[in-house]
């Protein structure tokens, strides 16, 4: 069926094309069927969107410098995304000499663990990134430190780091299944007792393994594998045609932060 | 001894130092000996060198404490002591992981690549 569509949105491309060279230019038909109106780059000042700052761009760049120079053991790479969000991507090994170097030297002090997240990835050797986000109050400052696992190797637990890691790390071990060593007190938080699997994984089923329902005859609630009705059906949902042109070349998602600084020009 | 300028921080769990010159020149000489300990080549070595030194040169100058925490910049002289507690632990540990050496590892191909699976051309 979709395969259906997509060569029906072809063929009408296709046609609108040969019909745009057969009518002469100038029509204003054509201009008023056009959906994108063209965009005046000048006149396109939004002030309701956030411009990224340059200044806070450079003492980005320069601090990720700074802490892939004091730790180059650790440091993969160093990037920008979103404009203005300092990323740090390190090896695994490195967890806890990051965030402890981040936490404790003088030019960081990020004392403030403000979330972890996880990432599931299947198609990578390494699926799941684990992500943490950490917060400066002394320097009004935010920066993210990104590192990855497979669904045996262990990563380094930060709770000696951060005491706030403990619940976090809890809800990863929960949601992916990423084991961390050295935790005090791995168990699962979100989910219930005699929970299987962990939920977050994209080969979870939506529907999940089991369904809980209650039974009138025993009068209690009984777990049971779960039947559906219907067949699975895959739907391929993929659109023929390009949604956002005009935002094709929008953002890069991230901007790489080379090892050395651009030469100053003097 | 130097006179307690202040009743209180302000800041919860952080009281006021009785001789914040004694204990802050004390942690930054831990500080550089524990540094020295590394290579000279390190680049952590070396900002932190930099930092500790310039925080001790404008201790040794400033008797005052609020003249101290003018000339420094960072906050309270608490404060200060809390960092420099913090920094010598970091350096202590710093020995024992070794982060001057080369990368453990490179990053597998396509670790860090987003989107996973890119479009960069429209598909018609």
């Amino acid at each position: 069926m979709a395969a259906l569509i997509r060569n029906l949105g072809a063929r009408a491309a296709a046609i609108a094309l040969t019909t745009k060279h057969v009518i002469p230019a100038g029509s204003t038909a054509v201009l008023r069927m056009a959906s994108t109106a063209p965009v005046d780059a000048k006149k396109a000042e939004k002030p309701t969107v956030r411009k990224p700052d340059a200044a806070a761009r450079t003492n980005l760049s320069d601090f990720g410098r700074y802490v892939a120079e004091c730790l180059p053991k650790y440091v993969q790479k160093v990037q920008l995304t979103a404009g203005d969000e300092l990323e740090v991507l390190i090896a695994p090994e490195g967890v806890v000499p990051v965030l402890q170097f981040l936490k404790d030297h003088h030019q960081a002090q990020f004392t403030n663990l403000v979330d972890i997240a996880g990432l599931d990835v299947p198609c990578r050797k390494n699926r799941f990134e684990v992500v943490y986000n950490l917060l400066s109050l002394r320097f009004n400052a935010r920066i993210r430190v990104k590192t990855y696992t497979d669904e045996l190797t262990p990563l380094d637990s930060a709770c000696d780091v951060h005491k706030a890691a403990n619940w976090y790390e809890r809800e990863i071990w929960d949601m992916y299944g990423v084991f961390f060593a050295n935790h005090p007190d791995l168990r699962r938080i979100l989910t219930d007792y005699g929970f299987e699997g962990h939920p977050q994984r994209r080969d979870f089923p939506l529907s999940g393994y089991v369904e809980l329902r209650y039974d009138d005859e025993k009068k209690r609630v009984v777990c049971e594998p779960l039947e559906l009705a219907q067949e699975f059906r895959k739907f391929d949902l993929s659109a023929p045609w390009e949604q956002f042109p005009n935002f094709r070349n929008a953002n890069p998602p991230a901007e790489v932060v080379p090892p050395q600084a651009a030469p100053v020009k003097k | 001894m130097a006179r307690i300028v202040k009743a209180s921080t302000g800041l919860t769990g952080l009281a006021v130092s009785s001789n914040p010159h004694h204990t802050l020149s004390a942690l930054y000489g831990k500080i550089l000996r524990a540094v020295a300990k590394m290579p000279q080549d390190a680049a952590y070595r070396k900002n932190t060198e930099i930092l500790v030194k310039q925080r001790a040169d404008a201790l040794a100058k400033n008797k005052d404490v609020v003249a101290l925490e003018k000339a420094v910049g960072c906050g309270q002289v608490e404060e200060l002591i809390v960092q420099a507690e913090n920094e010598l632990i970091l350096a202590r540990k710093m020995l024992g992981w070794k982060p001057w050496e080369k990368l453990v590892q490179p990053a597998p191909a396509k670790q860090w690549d987003w989107p996973p699976a890119q479009i960069l051309e429209p598909k018609v």
